[in-house]
């Protein structure tokens, strides 16, 4: 009896609502949240999301499109121009090119969205425990962020990869320790401003504890502001790993990434007469960042509706 | 508000303190020490473990951890900080004789990245959805995405070796040391260092305008009927550069640690080029030191800004 | 909105589960390190640690290809190094060269029983991309025979890392972590390429009595003939044990500017000091007039020491001034600031200073001067160990280290001559004064020997070479000038300038294509490639005795 009963009141809500829509003029549109539907009309954002994925994929199925072994030393032919047998030419130890760079692809994108998804976890984490709780140990991490933040990052960084050593571990490690804190403030931002919300009131009410309350009823509103802030700051590491294999202090040079690639042109003789070994490299690595940037600008845009343009 | 100001300042003694611990333990825990860095690696073998020691010994490298902590802390608050492990020079006469180049790279392209930037991005939001905003955009967005060494080795690619127009790096020559004569070493990192740092004013100036173009301000000033520049320029931008203005002051102190690579690129013999030195060769008491003065400057400067908006929002309460 | 963002993070999450799971090709697996080498007698291995089996040492060098590595990674501008003494007079003669043979490497592994999963760790100090290629094409030789191998590069306290000696020098066990090291062996004097394994010294080469008389002999003489003799036995047997595996030797690159002309002065070992007469080298004239000299090795926080590499920096080659003069190849040739007299039996060495021999400053240089650099310098511990074990075989250094004498007895003066006593022979006696920067008594006596560096003398140091201190900017620019007093006429070229640099700069081509680098020397293959490419440049090889060897630590591991 109850049953039939609530069966029809969904019924009469969902015919009510159908209705409204099609008084608004939305009936039509009805794919995709409003935010995707806007992120779809930023023409830059549909470029970044097309440059990405093609860079994405080719990384992921990289033995699927490379004829050579990234590692696969042929000295006596090195420093080919490209040709159809290396499409972008071998490199000074005769390893090609176009394989190094997309498998280096792998380890660049890896440190970058890792090292994004890593801060994120722990900025949030603490973020939206701390904003919803507040007390001292608010008032600590507060604190702590402020100090890692007013580190000038590079200097932190560097400071940080002589203390623990070079790695690719070791600098997802030090990307998160010293990238925490802008998502951990914004995160906390967002809940302090949730935290008088009154389904936040209601829920307290209820005596749900803490933990529920702050990661699994005010955490999934504060999400759009945080994938935005992942975007950039993968973006962001990965120009990091080029600076660091610049002064020699990234992912160590026998691994390729893509700073490490594009390091090569230091030497004054590549950087000159052979082009094809930073070229590629540097495109590729801007063309991605640039692709991230749109996409994070995108999502930013859609996700903000207070902002136009 | 003097409570609030003093609060503020109170409490950075304490974060200082704690910076000033993590960075030195940080330190302690760095495999290898000054003396390992002072001795090449073949006489160091060769090294009996008590002559090694007794180096250690002179520096003052042997005492425990927290003893020389407390002693550099105690140096530090007598206003001695320190001498360089290496050539004994006191800490202050070396980062004041590398802090001018630092702050003239800095200040050039903090100056130019203001004008620009503001200016572009002015442009830009008035003229939003143009093929110059776009265009703008766009080349803003390439500005930050593109690695800025690659930029400083395509500079010197072109202006010193094809077009010979501009020297290849360093500051000074011997014999030409008035600032005429340095400016042609100062334009290629100056203009390298802005090129980034454009993109971000630009962003934000345009965001900032495009803010302030639809506040309520604005339209009562146009229902006034005055002419349309003179809203834009006079009540829009006038509004819209607070941010900007904020964004640029913060910045200030982090330009001391975002000219490394700029500095490296170009043999810029100012404190990011020492930094890095320092840390190679763990020169401890000059690591220290600058990691201290650049976050002491930001803190300062983050408390400054704090103060100022406030002032000006009268909705931030100050207490 | 909320739909898309878990979607974005459930994509990201997947691929970057997914990226290091396809990222094979690039990090190997590490495999557990099990020990299946079996005894044989005579050439299995004498320890745990399957590298001290000759035949695996062995594999390693006939699997690695180093004439294709010269001729193609390095232009064919090294040699490839057959056993640890370049070519000249005191090679030894049908050394086993250990040429590139695929098939006798695995043969010899299989021998060995060499354990295809065990994988050795090499570790190097350079920073540059020449030596990562280097070593990735020794790894993909060394995966080619059955030989797994990864590299890196040590930080922090490196020297500890390569050359940290076991407490028992017979059994170990090792006190380094590598199996293998890369590194570079510059000698000033022959023995210093074998005293290394000397009991008790070496961090890779367990004791071995036969090497150790073998070194005894090469220590023992300074009788030419003899001393041949002894190095081309120990030559032989370095080799034949394969100690060490000498990979190749570097010779040294001067670099000069075409506006540079020497007059006929000879060149040299750049890393050293030799009798270049530089106050007799001329520039092109400038508009002004002027000759400049560009170069660079200026300070950058203080000028460097001349007694822990004598001749690397320019500003202790033409700074200070030595009592013996060597040709190129640093063999005593007359005297310098001084004239000598060695005994026959080569114990007592005698100096008589030349007349008119000024330090900067104007007041002349006087034996007191020199007996006050042998007293301070024996303390300094980072001082050239060629240096150091001419000074402790004075008779009474000792007492003097020790501190229960004032002086060193073995040294007395008297007018302008001062004589040098032994307690035991050094074969490298006047090799060490050829080197041997004299400094000033007046600024240095009071100097820490053991923080020397920090005395204000090395923000402004005066010495008795043809060129004085004309004006520092530290980390800007060093200016010199000539020596109006130089005894051995004044200088030619009226400015020296260096911009700032480490040992090895990495701005020489980009200087030298912009025109503003006149003088260097170089060991950097690829960067010798760029500047053959200039103009404006000249390249002038010099060999030098430095050997870059492929170390084995064979002690059994931890």
């Amino acid at each position: 009896m109850n049953g039939t009963k609530k069966k029809i009141t969904r019924l009469e809500k969902k015919f009510d609502r159908i209705l409204m829509r099609e008084d608004t003029g939305l009936i039509k549109k009805k794919k995709g949240s409003r935010a995707f539907r806007k992120l779809m009309s930023n023409r830059l954002a549909v470029a970044g999301i097309i440059i990405v994925s093609v860079i994405l994929l080719a990384a992921v199925f990289a033995p699927l499109i490379c004829r050579y072994d990234p590692l696969k030393l042929d000295l006596r032919n090195k420093l080919q121009k490209p040709s159809i047998v290396h499409l972008l030419g071998t490199d000074q130890l005769g390893r090609d090119i176009f394989a190094r760079i997309v498998y280096g692809g792998r380890v660049s994108i890896l440190v970058g969205m890792g090292s994004a998804l890593t801060s994120a976890v722990v900025g949030v984490a603490i973020g939206a425990y701390t904003g919803y709780k507040g007390g001292l140990l608010d008032n600590i991490m507060l604190r702590l962020s402020e100090i890692v933040m007013a580190f000038p990052q590079i200097i932190l960084v560097l400071l940080l990869v002589t203390i623990m050593g070079q790695g690719l571990r070791n600098l997802i490690i030090i990307f998160t320790l010293t990238g925490w804190g802008g998502i951990y403030r914004m995160t906390r931002a967002q809940m302090l401003s949730l935290r008088e919300e009154e389904y936040v009131q209601a829920l307290r009410a209820f005596g749900l504890n803490s933990f529920a309350i702050a990661y699994k009823h005010m955490l999934p509103n504060a999400v759009g502001p945080i994938v935005v802030n992942i975007t950039l700051s993968t973006a962001m590491f990965i120009l990091y790993e080029a600076a660091l294999s610049f002064l020699g202090l990234g992912v160590p040079l026998n691994i390729s990434t893509w700073g490490n690639i594009v390091n090569i042109a230091q030497d004054l003789r590549y950087l000159q007469f052979f082009w094809w070994l930073w070229v590629p490299g540097a495109i590729v690595i801007s063309l991605f960042v640039l692709g991230v940037n749109f996409i994070g600008d995108g999502l930013r845009d859609s996700a903000d509706p207070m902002q136009q343009g | 508000m003097l409570t609030y100001t003093l609060r503020r300042l109170l409490i950075l003694i304490p974060m200082l303190l704690f910076l000033s611990f993590l960075i030195y333990l940080g330190l302690e825990l760095t495999p290898g020490d000054a003396v390992s860095y002072m001795i090449s690696p073949e006489r160091y073998a060769t090294m009996d473990p008590a002559e090694l020691e007794a180096v250690r010994e002179a520096l003052g490298l042997s005492d425990p951890f927290l003893i020389r902590y407390v002693k550099w802390l105690g140096g530090v608050i007598k206003g001695d900080f320190g001498y360089s492990l290496q050539s004994g020079v006191p800490i202050k006469d070396i980062v004041f004789d590398r802090l001018p180049a630092t702050l003239e790279l800095s200040a050039g392209a903090i100056l130019i990245s203001t004008i620009f930037g503001i200016f572009f991005g002015t442009i830009s939001a008035l003229k939003r959805g143009s093929i110059g905003d776009n265009a703008l955009t766009l080349a803003g967005m390439l500005g930050v995405s593109v690695p800025r060494f690659i930029f400083g080795l395509l500079a010197i690619l072109l202006f010193t070796f094809h077009l010979k127009w501009l020297p290849v790096g360093g500051r000074l020559r011997p014999g030409y040391e008035g600032f005429m004569d340095r400016l042609p070493h100062l334009i290629m990192p100056t203009l390298v260092l802005s090129s980034t740092l454009i993109a971000g004013v630009m962003r934000y100036s345009r965001a900032s305008m495009l803010d302030a173009m639809n506040r309520d301000f604005m339209k009562t000033a146009r229902s006034k009927g005055l002419p349309e520049w003179r809203v834009n320029f006079v009540h829009g931008l006038r509004v819209s550069l607070i941010p900007v203005i904020v964004l640029i002051a913060f910045r200030l102190p982090i330009l001391l640690g975002g000219t490394v690579i700029i500095e490296q690129v170009f043999q810029w013999p100012g404190i990011g080029n020492e930094f890095i030195g320092a840390v190679r060769s763990r020169n401890y008491p000059i690591v220290m030191m600058i990691a201290f003065f650049t976050t002491f400057a930001v803190l300062f400067v983050s408390f400054l800004i704090d103060l100022f908006t406030a002032l000006l929002d009268p909705r931030v309460k100050l207490d | 909105m909320k739909r898309i963002t878990m979607l974005l993070i459930l994509i990201g999450l997947v691929l970057l589960v997914s990226l290091p799971v396809f990222a094979g090709g690039q990090n190997e697996a590490e495999a557990p390190a099990e020990e299946t080498a079996v005894m044989e007698e005579g050439v299995g291995p004498t320890n745990s640690n399957p590298l001290s089996d000759l035949r695996v040492r062995q594999a390693i060098a006939y699997a690695i290809d180093m004439d294709t590595i010269a001729e193609t990674m390095f232009d064919g501008m090294v040699l490839p190094a057959t056993g640890r003494v370049p070519d000249g007079p005191m090679k030894a003669p049908g050394l086993n060269r250990y040429a590139y043979d695929p098939d006798k490497s695995r043969a010899l592994l299989k021998a060995a029983n060499w354990d295809p999963n065990y994988k050795l760790d090499l570790g190097y100090y350079y920073g540059d991309q020449m030596t990562v290629d280097l070593m990735t094409a020794i790894q993909a030789y060394l995966s080619d025979v059955g030989i797994k191998m990864s590299f890196r590069k040590l930080e922090g306290d490196v020297g500890a890392q390569l050359n940290s000696v076991p407490t028992d020098p017979a059994n170990g066990p090792s006190a380094v972590e590598i199996d293998l090291g890369y590194g570079g062996h510059a000698a000033l004097a022959l023995q210093e390429y074998f005293n290394v394994y000397k009991t008790g010294k070496s961090a890779q080469y367990p004791s071995d009595p036969k090497m150790d008389a073998l070194i005894d002999a090469i220590n023992a003489t300074a009788d030419p003939v003899e001393l041949k003799k002894a190095l081309f036995e120990i030559e032989k047997y370095e080799v034949d044990n394969l100690a060490a595996y000498s990979l190749y030797y570097m010779p040294m690159f001067v670099y000069e500017s075409i506006d540079l002309n020497r007059n006929g002065e000879i060149y040299g070992n750049p890393q050293y000091n030799y009798d270049w007469n530089i106050q007799n080298w001329t520039m092109k004239p400038e508009s002004n007039g002027k000759m400049v000299l560009q170069t660079n090795g200026g300070p950058i926080e203080f000028f460097q020491n001349p007694w822990e590499n004598p001749g690397i920096w320019i500003s202790n080659k033409v700074l200070y001034d030595r009592l013996i003069a060597c040709d190129g190849a640093l063999t005593p040739t007359h005297g310098q600031m001084a004239d000598y007299e060695l005994s026959s039996d080569g114990m007592t060495l005698k100096f008589t200073m030349k007349d008119g021999v000024k330090w900067h400053d104007g007041a002349a240089v006087t034996v007191d001067d020199v007996q006050f650099s042998i007293e301070k310098i024996i303390l300094a511990p980072t001082a050239h160990k060629v240096l150091l074990s001419t000074f402790n075989s004075i008779k009474g250094a000792e007492e003097f280290i020790a501190g229960t004498a004032d002086h060193i007895s073995g040294i007395n003066t008297d007018g302008n001559t001062i004589t040098i006593e032994m307690a035991k022979l050094d074969p490298n006696i006047l090799l060490t004064f050829t080197q041997f920067a004299i400094l000033p008594e007046k600024y240095l006596a009071d100097a820490d020997p053991l923080k020397m560096l920090q005395s204000p003398f090395f923000q402004h140091p005066v010495g008795s070479g043809p060129y004085k201190i004309g004006k520092v900017e530290m980390n800007d620019y060093l200016v010199m000038v000539p020596n109006e007093d130089y005894y051995d006429g004044v200088p030619k070229i009226d400015e020296i300038q260096c911009y700032p640099s480490f040992d090895s700069d990495p701005n020489v081509v980009k200087n030298a294509t912009a025109g503003i680098l006149d003088y260097g020397f170089s060991k950097n293959p690829s960067e010798v490639s760029s500047l053959r490419a200039l103009d404006n440049i000249k390249l002038e090889t010099v060999d030098v005795p430095y050997t870059r060897i492929l170390w084995f630590y064979q002690y059994p591991k931890k």
